[in-house]
């Protein structure tokens, strides 16, 4: 595409009383450039303003006024680059005249004196200005093979419900089921908890019901005793190799190396080649990932729904439980096969047993943490089981020892429906020991809410055992990922499969693949089944935007994807190790294969390219290099008292909102600053930190979330990836003499909008007192 | 462990409280906004929250001998407060029912009295006393003490009803009371002494006589004033009434002793001229009787948020009904409605027998557990 610049300064909301435009104006000039102003750019006039400028020829604007997150819509032109320079909240609210005010007409006659707000406007244009000469239209990826179908991985409750609303919303669904029929845990429940208001008694399951509609839904085709051997592919166009559990074939997805076979004897790290041969060793039989399956199914989108098991309590730390030892001490899943028999009979000598203690914490050293993956469900499910007990027997009596008892949102009413039960006892405590009484159990606990030690005499005790998701043991999906089978373990989500499980529900670590019900944490029949419908809905929104070729989420419609140049590629695998959504493929040479509807936009690959060939159309490298070397850096040779200069790379997700909120609010922060926004603090690429500070400007800082146990990076590995790599650039500053303090990383939540403006002004000041970078002027 | 308390839930205990007025016991989930909100409650082992909680689990030991229930004056603030509608004032009334049921011989008869079935032949009992004994004394000794047709120009209510026929009844009657209750406070005080060293509520071992009445004497001057009555909050217009209905007790009480004393020592017989001074407190207090039963019931039946059970109306519904029909035999006595006043004369006294006999196994008996109590904490140094 041939560009036609055109740069265009709106006056409104302040820009025109607190900005010298003319020399606005020239700084265009100085680029050949001839800038226009209009009053109100957002308004219909300036629109038409804008439109006819278009239909003039122009293609690529250069629009100074707001921020780019406002007024997105009105500034979208099909066909054109646009660059948005922000001058209202970037310069004149985070910087209202009354804390810098202008020059006067006195002040301007010496050249030494210099307005800082007048210069932060300037340096903006001649960065946007040397942006757009570096960015390209974006065009869509296509595929070359594109299903529409959706593959649903379980067909238990939470699988059938998210195959019966993609089918009902017009898509075809398989279901796999590992056994022999459709169901899963559900099959083995006397009745379940409630799933509509007013939410207080028990209802038969709800799973018969499911069967029935998926098996008259034309749109459901079933697969039962069916695993997944192998996910190929990519979003849009997954092939899936189908085998019988157990079974051994060619087309299992071949697992990477484990650590330890990935280094010599020595413990020096193998070279790709002798890597790629253990590799081949290690898998033997198994066709590379690369290898696509032939007879495979196409999908366009997976749900997975597998579900979970109960969790196994073994080992000392149930010892005083009895767990093992005494055959009337059993789980809740024990406890729920017994009550599916029929009337509750000991498991010891079929004695009726008439008094039942739930025991929902192991109590073990002061500690009052529950059972491993107990949750509000074991708290429903002790309240659900201990009415078996006064159902079974008029004179039942069953006991609910806790620690925690949870019963979220409207289950409270099912809590307060049981806790009419006069059979019924509940209450906190340290449950102690178990133990034989003659022909009973005895069960003490102490700390109870009844003011003492107390010991209740017992027929069973049933141990509240968690739900272990279906991931935890096995990567049941088993993509043919470079990164491995399973989703990735980031040692967050206990095997859970989950990337944010606050803000990005359904988004697992893998695009094109949401999990639903129990594999993203232990919940109810009731919340698997709305998982299921928020699962089902994230899976033809893939398939959607896949196939318009545009970016699923977060950065949903975004048209750009990474290219690479591999004539420069060294193979050092960085990319297809540190994507954090294992987009990225790599042949026996270890050249990265992207799989671009795998992606979701973040840059990571290309802030770890130490060869800066990754990019997008409209932000990569060059463009970010360009706006940060277009900054003018003063030195002694302009100003006897230059002003310090410091680059911020905001990350564009909180960071910048935030800098925005603030200005909303007029919270200013030094104008020294010059601020790059970028995808994510992962897509930083070092250069830019090492031109911003060889070109002369003092000090550089990365603004980005949070990492770390509760991080909120939207590409969940980004700012922890860019610290990592901020404090290798320690040593590169060393070595030029020059301070590492003069680069920093800060994290922000969205909401911290006054804390942000703060960090900046601090981070300045901090650099001031170091004084100024000794290569400025050179 | 040796020390670990053997829990073994009394169902029937909870559905027994829940009829006396508990229904809502088991609502309670044990934050103890009760213990915080109540203006009466010790600082340390406040009730209700823990009572709730033995409540809930059938804890029958736990609750009847338990002291702190009759500490609790029903001021309605817990249950005010309460989150989660287990009404906590109301089952500590109904444990103070279940209390007094228990303490309380023969069994058949405080079953009786708090069950509304019963209600009629209750009623009856006395009537058929009454007639029974008074045609058994003719029969027998050839005495005129039930006359039908007592003729004369006044009306004297002695003439129908002899004072000896009344006194020959009612006498065994008041002895048979007090011995219930003091064989019920015997298990009482015992119990509530166990409970408190139980409960670390006190740190005296024994009971000492002497300092119980030193602690009586200190408490009777709360009771009187009630002050701890005045306290409440949400209730807080039922002391007034309280104390009305109390003080007309006690005037009505010195009354009759005057009467019994003028009778049988000095041989002077009623009917008392008006200007008496006697007269005067006995209509002071009649009309008090009236006015705060009346009050209270009225109070009961606007309080839609708080239990009122078949024990409050029984209860209420003598009070109110001693009163009128006492006032109501006088007025019509004076106004020479012979007829009239001589059957409410006798309803009257079956009234005044009813209270004389199921005191022991009513809710008004809380008149001794509650003085007994009170005093008992006084003792005992609960803080």
């Amino acid at each position: 595409m041939d560009k036609k610049y055109g740069v265009y300064i709106c006056e409104g909301c302040g820009i025109g009383d607190s900005l010298d435009v003319e020399a606005i104006k020239a700084v265009a000039d100085d680029e050949g450039l001839t800038a226009k102003t209009h009053p109100i750019l957002c308004g219909p006039e300036g629109v038409a303003f804008l439109k006819k400028e278009i239909d003039g020829g122009v293609n690529t604007l250069i629009l100074c006024a707001c921020s780019r997150r406002v007024h997105f819509d009105t500034f979208r032109f099909d066909g054109c680059i646009v660059d948005r320079v922000n001058l209202r909240e970037g310069v004149v609210w985070s910087h209202p005249r009354d804390k810098f005010p202008a020059l006067t007409e006195e002040q301007k006659a010496d050249e030494d004196n210099f307005d800082r707000v007048q210069m932060m406007a300037e340096d903006y244009l001649r960065m946007g200005m040397a942006r757009v000469e570096k960015v390209k239209l974006p065009e869509p990826y296509k595929l070359d093979n594109f299903s529409e179908k959706i593959l649903v991985i379980g067909g238990g409750v939470t699988g059938m419900s998210a195959a019966l609303d993609a089918a009902n919303a017009g898509y075809q669904v398989t279901i796999v089921e590992k056994a022999d029929q459709l169901g899963g845990a559900a099959l083995t429940w006397r009745s379940q908890l409630p799933v509509t208001d007013p939410y207080e008694q028990l209802i038969p399951p709800v799973v018969d019901e499911k069967i029935k509609a998926v098996k008259a839904n034309a749109n459901i085709t079933v697969k039962t005793g069916t695993v997944v051997a192998r996910l190929a592919g990519q979003p849009g166009e997954f092939t899936a190799t189908f085998k019988r559990p157990g079974e051994k074939i060619e087309f299992d997805v071949p697992y990477p190396l484990p650590p330890e076979m990935r280094v010599d004897e020595s413990g020096k790290d193998l070279d790709a080649e002798k890597l790629h041969e253990k590799y081949m060793e290690y898998n033997e039989g198994r066709k590379d990932i690369l290898t696509l399956d032939p007879n495979g199914e196409l999908y366009g989108a997976v749900v997975l729904a597998a579900g979970w098991r109960p969790d196994k309590l073994e080992g000392d730390a149930y010892a005083h439980l009895g767990y093992g030892a005494i055959p009337d001490v059993i789980t809740n899943v024990e406890f729920e096969a017994l009550a599916k028999k029929g009337r509750i009979l000991r498991p010891s000598d079929g004695k009726e047993a008439k008094s039942v203690v739930f025991v929902q914490s192991p109590c073990k050293d002061e500690d009052d943490s529950d059972f491993d993956y107990a949750g509000a469900v074991t708290s429903l499910v002790a309240l659900k089981q201990a009415k078996y007990v006064r159902n079974d027997y008029e004179d039942g009596k069953a006991f609910i020892f806790y620690q925690h008892m949870r019963t979220p949102g409207l289950n409270e009413n099912f809590y307060k429906s049981i806790q009419q039960d006069p059979g019924i006892f509940m209450t906190k405590g340290n449950v102690l020991s178990v133990s034989k009484s003659g022909n009973a159990l005895m069960v003490e606990a102490s700390d109870t809410l009844l003011g003492q030690q107390l010991k209740v005499k017992a027929d069973l005790v049933v141990l509240a055992a968690g739900m272990v998701p279906a991931t935890h043991d096995d990567p049941v999906v088993n993509m043919a990922y470079r990164q491995g089978p399973g989703f990735r373990d980031i040692g967050l989500f206990n095997g859970f499969c989950d990337s944010n499980f606050i803000c990005f529900p359904y988004e697992t670590q893998r695009t094109g693949i949401y999990a639903a019900g129990a594999v993203r944490r232990s919940m109810t029949t009731e919340e698997a089944m709305e998982d299921a419908t928020g699962a089902a809905l994230k899976a033809i929104q893939c398939i959607v935007s896949s196939n318009r070729g545009v970016s699923v989420h977060p950065r949903s419609g975004d048209m750009t994807f990474p290219d690479f140049f591999f004539q420069r590629c060294t193979q050092c695998k960085r990319c297809t190790e540190e994507c954090p959504f294992g987009a990225l493929d790599d042949d026996a040479k270890g050249t990265p294969k992207p799989n671009p509807t795998r992606c979701r936009r973040c840059g990571t690959c290309m802030g770890a390219c130490p060869e800066r060939i990754i990019g997008f159309a409209d932000y990569n490298v060059d463009s970010i290099g360009s706006m940060v070397k277009a900054i003018k850096v003063p030195s002694e040779d302009d100003y006897s008292e230059p002003p310090f200069r410091v680059l911020g790379l905001v990350c564009e997700n909180d960071a910048l909102p935030a800098l925005d909120i603030a200005a909303l609010n007029r919270i200013s922060y030094s104008a020294d600053v010059r601020l790059i926004p970028v995808r994510c603090l992962g897509s930083v690429n070092v250069i830019w930190i090492k031109d911003a500070l060889s070109q002369g400007m003092d000090g550089v800082f990365l603004m980005g979330c949070k990492h770390g146990d509760d991080y909120q990076c939207h590409f969940v590995k980004g700012s922890e990836l860019a610290s990592i790599r901020m404090k290798k650039i320690g040593d590169a500053l060393a070595s030029l003499a020059l301070e590492v303090e003069r680069v920093a990383q800060f994290d922000i939540a969205i909401d911290e909008y006054d804390k942000a403006p703060q960090l900046i002004s601090e981070f300045v000041e901090s650099i001031e007192a170091l004084g100024p970078n000794p290569f400025k002027g050179f | 462990m040796s020390d670990s308390y053997y829990v073994d839930p009394d169902v029937g205990f909870i559905k027994e409280v829940a009829k006396l007025g508990g229904q809502d016991l088991k609502k309670c989930f044990q934050c103890a906004t009760c213990s915080v909100a109540c203006p009466i409650s010790p600082d340390t082992k406040p009730f209700p929250r823990k009572e709730m909680i033995a409540a809930s689990w059938g804890l029958k030991d736990r609750l009847v001998g338990n002291g702190d229930i009759w500490l609790c004056h029903n001021c309605g603030d817990c249950t005010a407060l309460c989150p989660r509608g287990a009404k906590p004032g109301d089952v500590l009334g109904a444990l103070r029912a279940y209390a007094i049921s228990e303490y309380a011989a023969p069994k058949v008869l405080a079953k009786a009295v708090n069950d509304p079935k019963k209600l009629v032949p209750l009623m009856a009992l006395p009537a058929v006393i009454f007639v029974v004994v008074g045609f058994l004394c003719n029969m027998l000794f050839g005495v005129q003490w039930l006359n039908f047709t007592p003729g004369g120009d006044t009306v004297i209510h002695s003439n129908f009803f002899s004072t000896w026929l009344v006194d020959i009844i009612f006498i065994p009657t008041f002895f048979f009371a007090i011995a219930v209750f003091a064989l019920g406070l015997k298990r009482f005080v015992a119990d509530m002494h166990a409970n408190a060293l139980l409960e670390g509520k006190t740190t005296k071992e024994k009971i000492d006589p002497a300092g119980i009445v030193q602690a009586l004497i200190k408490v009777v001057p709360t009771i009187l004033q009630h002050k701890k009555f005045n306290e409440c909050g949400e209730n807080k217009e039922r002391a007034t009434p309280h104390m009305m209905v109390l003080f007309s007790f006690i005037a009505l009480f010195i009354v009759t002793n005057i009467f019994f004393v003028a009778l049988y020592i000095f041989g002077q017989h009623g009917p008392y001229s008006q200007l008496n001074p006697v007269k005067w407190l006995a209509n002071v207090g009649g009309i008090a009787l009236i006015i705060g039963s009346g009050m209270m019931i009225i109070q009961r039946l606007s309080k839609k948020d708080q239990v009122s059970s078949y024990k409050d109306w029984w209860l209420l519904g003598l009070v109110f009904g001693l009163g009128v029909t006492g006032m109501l035999a006088q007025l019509t006595r004076l106004g020479g409605l012979a007829g009239v006043s001589y059957f409410v004369y006798f309803v009257h006294l079956m009234f005044v027998w009813y209270l004389f006999a199921y005191t022991p196994f009513s809710k008004l008996a809380h008149l001794v557990y509650r003085t007994v109590a009170m005093t008992y904490v006084e003792y005992s140094g609960r803080k």
